[in-house]
């Protein structure tokens, strides 16, 4: 029995050896370009059907290469990517980067200088693309793809309710208002089970224009944004009604991230916010249905999530020259930026791939998807705002993350705000 | 000679040995050393900073709640699982048909890894899911289960126990089994009544094996993770927030990796308390 004790010792410590290890700031531009040929590794945390054809373009243009994909879950994606780069892992060569957490991983270290692209990059992407990718007036990351919000709609059940669905002209976009009266209807009369559901009910990505809505603003102020503010009348506002839509059975409870898309696709809900990768995903649904503007709130301004994936290169990658050829081509060349997205549809970043890419949108789908071009046009020009830069963004997407599924499981939304205040304030603390 | 024997039982030894200092001793002294260290993002720089990290988490409310969280969930799965292994091994040693069958069916779920038993037990309760639909059936109200701040921790309870009772009921089969017959026969031919047979002779009897289990199980549940992790994050609002998870997200999420050091250092100081307590009260039994 006394064999016990030592085995716990064990058992304890096996888990420490994970944490060994310490970030060091500011990577070397690598001189070493290692061999000209090989296999290099990319992550990300997309299906591997969704770089195929990228990857298939890039070694028909690149004999003697090879690139194999590996997919981390998304749920699991930055607390494992921060885990192997925080330990120097050479077998992660290039890697999907999300935009808003471009500052801190550059600041750690786990990214290398591409800032001689800098003029390359500023014609080849739009200027918020361009300045996401930067921290520091260096340039870390490549910007792949972007991204909007469309307002899903079950065309049936809202005709069985006696509602007039919303149009896809963002002049006649909807208010939140609207879709939780509509939602209400579809719930009463129409057949389905909920009203109105997030894709990404707990993600920051698609709770902020609630609040920017309203005025709130992001949630971050300061010079060295790294000063919480999500205690706002707008922040408060919104969350007080998006507490609201899952206490009164609007939304549903206890769906978790990856549940969500089928519950619409199933007929069960009447309005669904999603992103552009479900205009063919819902494809394959037997609900008929359309799309629309996301909505804003009644006497507020419309306001949509953008920004998506970058790749950035692992400093610590003994293949850097190999890498360097696969980010470019992935991004600024326009095929292989198209490339990227065949499979997967979201919006590429290059803007010249943009210009092919959008028109297509409305088809992607046969007339469910009509008006999706249009739609995407005009927030990218109009109303879309991307996710603050700071530093201390990982830290704040993930207790903001807590918070949001706090509020949604009924806890108070002023309380929880403040209680996130506090948490920030927290963990910022080792930041500054 | 004797040195000579010394030594190729060292060389024999060596690997393990090795394997030990590589894999739990090394990294052990490197949490412990790195925990009294911090480290600034912006200005860089690893600064030595004594007990800093140390009475940071202890002002931290999440910490503190954290560590309360677990205590309590301690206290409740580990008598839980125990008792219902024990009732099992009872119930399953017993000559009876379909007992190996249904001894079958429990020991199942070990060969389930716990990530996959989480996704599982996630769409059991869900709000539409089977437990609500079960519920419905018997004509009962349908419950919030992970979404409530009162009901996360029983049901995370409820799923360990599917995972892990059969495991630990092997130990005490085993146990049982090793109960001489003649005992038995003994307490019969006394008059003793099946109650008083499982009381008075089996359960003393089982006591090594039961101990094995306490402890053992103790150490496991201290140190769960995935269930947390798939199903609520710590929440609502905290309440399934355990250390191990914290650790994880502060370590990883948050990035602050020295606090996280620390808090692994605590985990293990509060692991070998508990471990050490129950190693007392068995002895005193005994």
């Amino acid at each position: 029995m006394q064999r016990l004790l030592p085995a716990a010792i064990v058992a304890v410590a096996a888990l420490v050896a994970g944490c060994g290890g310490s970030p060091d700031t500011g990577a070397p531009a690598t001189a070493d370009q290692g061999p000209q040929t090989g296999t290099i590794t990319f992550t990300g945390t997309d299906n591997a059907e969704t770089y195929q054809p990228v990857i298939k373009a890039f070694e028909a243009k690149n004999p003697g290469i090879k690139v194999t994909y590996t997919q981390i879950p998304f749920d699991q994606f930055n607390a494992t990517m921060q885990q192997r780069l925080s330990a120097k892992d050479a077998a992660i060569d290039v890697y999907t980067v999300d935009e808003p957490r471009v500052s801190q991983l550059a600041a750690k270290g786990f990214l290398t200088d591409l800032s001689d692209l800098d003029a390359k990059v500023k014609t080849s992407f739009s200027a918020t693309a361009y300045k996401t990718n930067h921290f520091r007036d260096k340039l870390w990351s490549l910007p792949m793809w972007n991204s909007t919000q469309f307002l899903f709609y079950n065309k049936t059940a809202l005709a069985k309710a006696k509602v007039t669905p919303p149009t896809a002209d963002p002049e006649q976009r909807w208010t939140w208002e609207q879709v939780e009266a509509a939602g209400r209807k579809a719930m009463q009369s129409g057949g389905t089970k909920y009203g109105l559901f997030m894709e990404q009910p707990e993600a920051y990505y698609q709770l902020q224009p609630l609040a920017e809505s309203l005025g709130g603003g992001s949630g971050i102020e300061g010079d060295d944004a790294l000063t919480p503010a999500v205690e706002t009348d707008g922040w408060k506002k919104a969350m007080q009604w998006y507490g609201a839509t899952f206490a009164s059975g609007l939304s549903p409870r206890g769906i978790g991230g990856f549940q969500t898309g089928p519950v619409f696709a199933a007929g069960d809900v009447a309005f669904f916010v999603g992103g552009p990768w479900d205009l063919k995903i819902f494809g394959s649904s037997k609900v008929d249905w359309g799309v629309a503007p996301m909505p804003y709130f009644q006497g507020g301004k419309p306001v949509t999530p953008t920004g998506s994936w970058s790749v950035g290169i692992n400093p610590a990658s003994k293949q850097q020259g190999m890498a360097r050829k696969f980010v470019e081509f992935a991004t600024l060349d326009p095929a292989g930026n198209l490339a990227t997205t065949s499979t997967t549809t979201i919006i590429p970043a290059n803007l010249e791939a943009q210009k092919q890419y959008t028109p297509q949108m409305d088809k992607f789908s046969g007339a469910k998807t009509a008006g999706a071009a249009a739609i995407t046009t005009y927030e990218s020009e109009h109303t879309a705002v991307s996710r603050p830069v700071s530093v201390g963004y990982i830290q704040f997407e993930e207790v903001m993350g807590k918070a949001f599924a706090d509020i949604r499981n009924g806890t108070n939304s002023d309380a929880r705000l403040q209680e996130a205040t506090r948490q920030l304030t927290d963990a910022w603390k080792s930041i500054k | 000679m004797k040195q000579r024997q010394g030594l190729i039982a060292l060389a024999f030894l060596a690997p393990a040995l090795v394997c030990l200092a590589v894999l739990r001793i090394v990294p052990a002294i490197s949490a412990v050393v790195e925990s009294f260290y911090t480290e600034s993002l912006l200005r860089g720089g690893r600064v030595f900073a004594g007990l800093g990290n140390y009475t940071d988490l202890l002002s931290n409310k999440d910490f503190r709640q954290s560590i309360g969280v677990t205590l309590l969930f301690t206290v409740l799965v580990n008598p839980i699982q125990v008792a219902v292994s024990f009732l099992l091994a009872v119930l399953f040693t017993q000559r009876a048909a379909g007992a190996k069958l249904w001894r079958t069916l429990v020991i199942l779920p070990i060969a389930t890894p716990p990530a996959v038993s989480a996704v599982i037990w996630s769409v059991i309760y869900r709000p539409d899911g089977l437990a609500n639909g079960v519920l419905e059936r018997l004509g009962l109200p349908a419950q919030p289960f992970l979404t409530s701040p009162s009901q996360v921790l029983p049901s995370l309870i409820v799923l360990l126990s599917w995972i892990g009772v059969g495991y630990w009921m092997l130990f005490l089969i085993a146990g049982i089994q090793e109960v001489p017959e003649e005992v038995r026969e003994a307490a019969l031919l006394d008059g003793a009544g099946p109650w008083r047979r499982m009381v008075s002779v089996v359960l003393p009897l089982v006591r090594r094996p039961l101990a094995f289990v306490l402890v053992a199980d103790t150490v496991s549940n201290l140190l769960v993770f995935a269930p947390v992790q798939i199903l609520t994050k710590g929440g609502p609002n905290g309440n399934s927030n355990l250390l191990m998870y914290d650790v994880y997200s502060r370590a990883y999420a948050i990035g602050d990796i020295h606090v996280a050091q620390a808090e692994v250092v605590i985990l293990v100081a509060l692991t070998l308390a508990i471990v050490a307590g129950q190693f007392r009260l068995l002895r005193g039994d005994q």
